[in-house]
This record gives C-alpha cells, structure tokens and sequence, in this order.
C-alpha cells in the first residue's frame, strides 16, 4: 500500500467544494502533523516523540496493515457512575448537551400535548467540519439547518453579526430544538487525534509495562478517565503500540455511528424498532447523523416503543443501545523501533506573571478540553 | 464406565463436598456465564453407551441416566438447534462446525463474540502458571431478527474436548431449551422450566440457570471479569489465541448485557404468560419468591480500576446496589427519591485494603495477589431475573405496585439476603390462587399475622407500609430513602462507617460464595474477615449490626 492524496472530509460528506476539500485536508494533516510532535518539553513533560503515530498522506502503509475498530457507548459513562438509578441518570443525561460527552449528542422532540417521544436525533460530527464549511460556503450550511433540524432557521440564527458561524446557536445549543453537530466542548476531531497519537506511547514505568486502559489514560493524561471513549480509544491504541506496530487513524477521519442494538425493544404493532433507524448524513460505512422517528402514517410514535417492557421515555434510553465508533490502521508489526516511556506525562506550573494566552479555539470547562499549549488554535487539544 | 469429562474447572466448588462429583476436585460441569449450564453436579453420564448422530436427554434430578429422545419428543423441539441441526441429522462436534452449520450471517449484527475469564486481569507474566480459563461467549441471531442461540465454550482451550454449550430459544414452547456436547454427540438437558420442576430445580445446569433464563452475572458496567469498553482480557503476546478467528471477533460486554437483558425479559414474559393463562396461579409461591427473597444474584462493582486509587484521588461511587435495590424501588416502582449516590473518600478505600488484607487467591492453582478485585469494591446485588418477575407481575396487574413497595420496603437496607423479607414467604399461598385474589390474600395474612407481633416485626413493618394512603406511600418511601441514603453518604466518610460497608459487603460476598453460582475463586476477592463471621445487616440510621 501507499500514501493516500488526501483526507477525505468525516463521512466523505458532499458539502463541500474543491477549495473546501483541500482546506480539510490541511486541517487533518496539520492536527495530525500536530499531534505526532506532541508537545515540547517546556509544556509537557514525557509526553513525545509519538514516532509510532503517522499521517497517511506522508508515510506509507505496510502490507501487513490491520484495521481496528473501536467501540463504546454513546451513554455518557460519567452520568452513568455518578447516578443511583436508571430514571436519574436518564433525566440527567436528556437535560443538556454539556453532559452528553462520548462524541454523540441527541436532541429530543415530543408531542406537545401527550408528552410522548416523536422523534430524537443525533449526531456525531465534529464542529471543526462545521465551521469550515460555514467559512467556505455559508448557504450551505444554513440549507442543512433547514433540512436537518427545521425550516424556520434564518441566517442571522447561525452567524454573528460579524459573520461568524456560532457552533451554539439557538438550533444546536440545547437537548430539545435540535442537534445540527458536536458542541460539548471535549467532542471535537482535534480531541480525537491528540487522544490516539498520546495514546501511541509505550510506557513502562517503575520497570512495569502499563496495560489496562485506567492506567493508561492516568499515566498520558491524554483525556478524561470517567469517559467510555477516551480511555478506551487510549487502550485500544496502546495496545497496538505495544506490538510494535505503527499507527493512524485511518481515512476519513471522523467518528462514526457503529450500530445500535434494539434487543428487547418492541414496537406496538409488532414492525422491526431498528427499521425507524436511520442515517441521514454521511456514506453507507460512516454515518454521521441519525434519527430515530416512526412514519407519520403509523398510528404509533417513538414514545410508544418499549424495551424490555418500558416505554422510551427520554432519548438517553435509545442512547445506551447506540454504539460509537472510530477506526485506526496498524501496520509494520513488530518493526517499531521506539522506546518507551518511563515515566507518566508531567505539566510543568505555569508561569509567574500576566497569564499566557489561551491557545484553545474553545472555551475551556470543566468538561471540556485543555489547550496543549504547543498547538496551534483547534488543532492538538487534550480532552480533559 | 466412562467419566463425562467435557467441562470446566470450577474452582470455587473444589472445597465443597459434592457428593460423587468428577475424581478431580477441582474439575466440575458447566458454568455460569451467559450460556452456560452444567448437567451433572454428580451424576456420572454412560458417555460410553451414547450413540453419534442420535440426540439424548438427561434432565439433572428427573433422568437418572442418559436417554435417546423419541421423535416425538424431538419433533416437540423449535429451536434452531433442533430445528437446523439435530432434525436434519447435525450434529457438529466443535463451536466452528456448530457456527459453521447454521445459515450463515447477513448482517455483522446477527453474530456476537465475547469473551470473558476471572483471571483476564492478571497479566500473564505474573503469573505463568495460572489457569486462565478463558471462555467465548457468542450469541446469534438464526431464526429471526432477535437472538436465539447462545453458545458457550472453552476458548484456550482444544475446542475438540472442551466444554460446548448451548440455550436456544423455542419459539414456539417459548423457552430456553439447554443443550451440551458430550462426544460423539449431544444432550439436550432441560428447558426453562425444568429450573422451576421440583426434581430438577436447582440441580444440574439449573444450579446456575436458577429460573430457566440465560445468566450474565457481571450484567452491568464495568462487567467484572468480561471485555467490554472498560477492560481488555490480557493474552501474552504470543498467546495462540490472538490468532483464532472468533477471538479476532469479540466485542464489548456492554452489549451483550443489552442482549441478556431482553432474554431474561423474554422468558420472564413467557413464563407469566403462562402462569395466568387461566387466571389461577398454579404455585404462586414460584412467583412471589422473586419479590420476597433472593433466587439469585448479580455482581456489581465500582467502575473503577482498585489498582489506580490512591488516597488523594477523586472519591468513589461505590455501586448503588451495595445500599438498596435501587433498579426495583427507584426505577421500577419510579420512588420519587432524590438522594445522590454516595461517594467515598478514596482514601478509605486505600487504607481499607490493608487494614482487612484484601487479596486474591485460588488455592487450587496455589495463586495469591494482594489487593482487591480489578474493578474496587464487588457486591452482590439484587438480581435482574428476580426484579424482572416484579416488574413485570406489576405491569400486568399481577399485583398492584404498592404491594411490591411494602415488600421491598421492609428491610430495604438489605437488598438481598434478607432474612426479614424472607419471612413474609410464610403468607404466600402455595396451592392454586385466583391472581385477581392473590395479593389481597397476602395482604390479609400479614395484616393479621402483624397484630399479634411486635412492631419492629416485618409483619409489623409491611403492615404500617401497607397502611399508608395510595396518595402517600410513594412520597413517604421515598423519603425513608433519601433519610437513609443521607445517613450513608455521612457515615461513609469516617473510619468506622467505611470499615463498616467493607464488613457489610464481605458478608454478603459470604453469602454468593455459598451459592453454585460461584464457581471461580477468583471471582471475589477474600480478606482476613473470618468466614465464621456473623452475617451482618444494615439499618436504616446507616449502621451496620449483627
């Protein structure tokens, strides 16, 4: 195998043109150019060379290449751990994009009068994609708005009064009028990258190889450990690693909707659930929309379904039978030549004086990312 | 004769008396993971006299030895495995050729791997000698969009020789019919509701299979002991089987709990179907056991790796179900509690592990390691098969929900292995019972039972619950909870009180231990608490009592 001419945008979405195309393409070379240095020993300590992490438009793809998927729920584990029961961690998870942090968020739609479920969307896709495309074809971006979340969207909805396409916008800020793409501020494609390349570091510390993905994610400080996703995007790929096996992710970069299971599910007129299942945006193998909606001209609603007996009352329910996916390639097993890491990444206290500048492209939370300050804005940002 | 050998270690039993079970003691049939069942726990199978090609019976406790199936009886059979096999004279001998044999899938969702092993934690290089006893779990979809056909199986181990087991479901009977290889062919070993038959209750693969539903102990995160999103099962690198085409398959638990989930659902729906066809329940003591005591038991966990807690880290949610039946009282019966799930200082759990010398240990392979199970803080909690006849008996007017509240309201503290509970089976009727009649006839029975006994009784207690308006009762529940789940969440941040709920939840541990379904020693972890010690309680002030 070879070099690939370039990323395709997450889903090989159609939206953009060529000059949009090309401007992805920056985008992912230079997060993951980013990302391979890691950041400088001034910022982090232990936390580079990440020499096992490659770019697939400039280093080859050995023969011996494997993909590896890898999985996880898109119901935000740390409600999950924090809460004493089903209906709370439900309530909880349905109540704001914010919490809803493993690279999926939903918004739900009822009937006004019966309370009742009609329809819940969700999404996977980046912001990074989002504001490029509003950059590089505004129309665009308004006409998905209106076919994806409501025709009564308006220009002045979306942009700034300096033009600038707000991520949080009346349409795609809240858990019940709409989810266009990813706002929670650790769900980013730039996030996924610095993730899986920090990832890629062996690390052997006290002479002990570390292995578990707690551990791991502990000692890289690559993302947050109450997630599904981050330390087992970090597991997965460290455990490549740790075959001596280079690695990316692979084209096009994204994260993807995996399957969602509907075992136990029922819907009253005895149809298949999962047929209400659908992908509305991205191609066949990477979808990045989906809705869960029964026909108008069924006499039932999503509210009508139950599983395993109870009716679907929050769209967090439907988010535990989801599962998200990302896919790296590894390949030339065995040759890597890199050596571990002995020590677990330290940040050195920030500087006496005015405060440094925040390099971040996104507001900082306590949910959300935490600049590598070696980066530049949106490109190598650490979950945190 | 010849000695039924195609089963698994089951470590945990080796210091059991089990009668005339296999000369080795640590060797037993069966298991207790999503498929699998044992069919002997001491019955010797004349393998010798079995036939290739011909499907035998041998229900543990009703058939004395193995015995052909008329065809009849097997025409009596719709489950994929009688239908697609055995019927058409299949009879694979390995999990690939049984794989192989079915219609193959059209969708990656139509088959699932998984995989699972008590010791998959252990890194390898530590412990070379190790038994690791890892076992494929795969669930297929054959005859429909839903799974029917669940197979579990030794997976390092010769798939020639090794345990091979499957439930499948009838859709026709709707059941869980139970089957096992024993070479040159197969057995077919019971149906649900052989688990609930007096003879073969609680004998044979129904020691595990206690309700006639496929079993997952560790159902929910971080799904101790399995692969899942939280923990990786870890193979040498050059472990063969790294290379084995159903392991290059597996996937995470957190999936195949969904799918157990809905085949408990689906045999507990079968069963009360059945059970009130008539309107009268035939024994409905079988029912009402689900509500008053433990059948059974799931394992919970913090989802937290024991091994990267450290005293300044972050505080620990223990697991919910350590405090109450939080999934029947909170979710199920919708109790308007608000309390938080309590936290503890990470600090205590720390000193802890010294302080009561968790380890863990499997004296049959001479292993031990100091510190706590993978995930901190194992318990046992209420389980799934159980709160699913409740909730479903609810659903259906089998009894009204505040009943199931006032029971599950006495002694709500103990959420499993209450004696007090226990007790109100005394007013279950056990002969035949209209269900219009049915909860009313309990009630009357404790309420008359209860006037005569002191009020701290369980009669006592069920009958002031009982008592309460149908405008109250929900409210002032909810509020017992919340008062006691504030106690715990104090309580829980001193010395004493944390050393408390460590004795609280080894003295449950106790309890699992004495039941089949712990067939691995290292399951749990074992501390330096006698296993004489008195079976402890909790009380509703946060306390911890004899």
């Amino acid at each position: 195998m070879s070099t690939i001419n370039a990323y395709d945008p997450p889903g090989r979405l159609t939206d953009l043109d060529e000059t949009g195309l090309k401007a992805w393409n920056v985008f992912i070379t230079n997060s993951i150019d980013q990302a391979i240095k890691g950041p400088d020993a001034g910022q982090a300590l232990n936390d580079s060379p990440r020499s096992q992490f490659y770019d697939l438009t400039r280093t080859d793809t050995a023969a011996d290449a494997t993909e590896a998927p890898v999985t996880w729920t898109a119901f935000p584990r740390r409600i999950k751990v924090h809460s004493i029961g089903d209906n709370q961690r439900w309530q909880r998870a349905d109540a704001s994009r914010d919490v809803q942090d493993e690279y999926c968020e939903w918004s739900v739609t009822r009937d006004p009068s019966s309370g009742k479920i009609t329809q819940v969307m969700f999404t996977c896709e980046g912001p990074e994609y989002w504001d490029l495309l509003a950059q590089s074809s505004p129309a665009t971006v308004l006409q998905l708005y209106r076919t994806h979340i409501s025709p009564n969207v308006q220009q002045n909805d979306l942009f700034g009064i300096d033009g600038s396409y707000q991520r949080r916008n009346r349409w795609n800020d809240s858990t019940t009028h709409g989810a266009m793409h990813l706002i929670q501020a650790a769900n980013t494609l730039g996030a996924e990258i610095e993730l899986a390349a920090a990832a890629s570091i062996v690390r052997v510390v006290n002479g002990q190889e570390l292995t578990t993905d707690q551990e791991l994610i502990q000692c890289g400080k690559y993302g947050e450990p109450e997630r599904n996703s981050d330390p087992h995007i970090g597991g997965a790929v460290n455990a490549i690693a740790r075959q001596k096996a280079d690695i990316a992710l692979t084209n096009p970069v994204g994260l993807y909707f995996d399957d969602l299971k509907t075992d136990g599910w029922a819907a009253p007129d005895g149809s298949d659930p999962k047929s209400y299942w659908t992908y509305r945006r991205g191609d066949a193998t990477h979808p990045v929309r989906a809705v869960y909606e029964v026909p108008a001209d069924r006499n039932f609603t999503v509210g009508d379904i139950t599983i395993n007996g109870t009716p679907i009352q929050y769209g967090a329910q439907i988010a535990d039978f989801i599962t998200i996916r990302l896919s790296a390639v590894a390949c030339r097993f065995g040759q890597s030549t890199g050596q571990p890491q002995t020590a677990c990444v330290q940040f050195p206290p920030p500087p006496a004086g005015p405060a440094a500048p925040a390099l971040a492209a996104v507001p900082l939370s306590a949910h959300g990312y935490r600049s590598s300050p070696a980066a530049p804005s949106s490109l190598t940002t650490r979950r945190r | 004769m010849q000695e039924f050998h195609e089963h698994r270690r089951a470590t945990a039993w080796a210091r059991k008396s089990l009668g005339a079970v296999a000369d080795s003691p640590r060797d037993t049939a069966g298991a207790a993971d999503a498929t699998e069942f044992r069919i002997s726990a001491g019955d010797r199978l004349r393998i010798d006299a079995l036939e290739t090609g011909r499907l035998y019976r041998h229900v543990t406790g009703i058939d004395h030895e193995a015995r052909l199936m008329t065809p009849q009886e097997l025409a009596e059979l719709g489950d994929p495995m009688a239908t697609v096999l055995f019927r058409r004279n299949i009879f694979p001998m390995t999990v690939q050729e049984l794989l192989a044999a079915l219609p193959q899938p059209t969708t990656p969702s139509q088959q699932a791997v998984y995989l699972i092993s008590e010791a998959g934690q252990i890194p390898p290089d530590t412990a070379p000698g190790l038994h690791r006893d890892i076992r494929f779990a795969i669930t297929r979809c054959v005859q429909g969009r839903d799974v029917d056909l669940l197979v579990s199986t030794g997976a390092n181990a010769d798939p020639a020789t090794t345990f091979l087991q499957v439930a499948a479901w009838d859709p026709i009977a709707k059941v869980f019919n139970y089957y096992m290889r024993i070479t040159p062919t197969w057995v077919w070993a019971g149906n649900s509701w052989s688990a609930l038959a007096p003879g073969s209750r609680g004998n044979g693969c129904f020691d595990s299979h206690i309700n006639g539903s496929v079993v997952m102990k560790e159902l929910r995160q971080p799904w101790l002991n399995w692969q899942s999103q939280a923990a990786t099962i870890q193979l040498a690198p050059d472990d063969p089987l790294r290379g084995d085409p159903l392991y290059q398959q597996v996937s995470g638990a957190q999936n195949l709990e969904l799918t157990v989930r809905s085949l408990v659902s689906r045999w507990t729906a079968a069963r009360l179907a059945a059970v009130t066809a008539d309107g009268t329940i035939e024994h409905p003591d079988h029912l009402l056991r689900h509500l008053f005591t433990t059948t059974s038991v799931n394992l919970t966990s913090s989802a937290t790796q024991s091994a990267t807690i450290t005293p300044t880290g972050d505080d620990l949610p223990l697991p919910a179900g350590l405090w109450l039946n939080n999934d029947a009282l909170l979710d199920d019966l919708a109790l308007p509690a608000t309390a938080s799930l309590p936290l503890a200082p990470a600090s205590r759990y720390v000193d802890s592990l010294t302080t009561f010398g968790f380890r863990l240990e499997e004296k049959a392979g001479g292993f031990s390691r100091t510190g706590d199970s993978f995930f901190a803080f194992v318990t046992p909690e209420a389980a799934y098969e159980d709160n699913d006849v409740v909730r479903q008996m609810v659903q259906q007017a089998i009894i009204p929900a505040k009943f199931a509240a006032c029971a599950l309201m006495v002694d709500f503290t103990n959420p499993v292995f209450s004696t007090d509970r226990a007790r109100l089976m005394a007013y279950v009727p056990t002969a035949p019972t209209a269900v219009a009649a049915l909860s009313d006839r309990i009630v009357q029975a404790i309420l008359a039972a209860a006037a005569k006994l002191p009020a701290t009784s369980p009669e006592a207690r069920f009958a002031a619950a009982w008592n309460l308006t149908d405008n109250s009762w929900a409210t002032t529940f909810a509020q017992r909870i919340d008062t006691y789940l504030g106690h715990v969440t104090a309580r829980i941040r001193t010395p004493s009180g944390f050393d408390d709920y460590v004795r609280l939840a080894e003295s449950r541990r106790r309890e699992f231990r004495a039941m089949r379904l712990n067939e691995f020693e290292l399951t749990l972890p074992v501390t330096d608490i006698p296993a004489d010690a008195p079976r402890l309680t909790m009380l509703e002030d946060a306390t911890v009592t004899p």
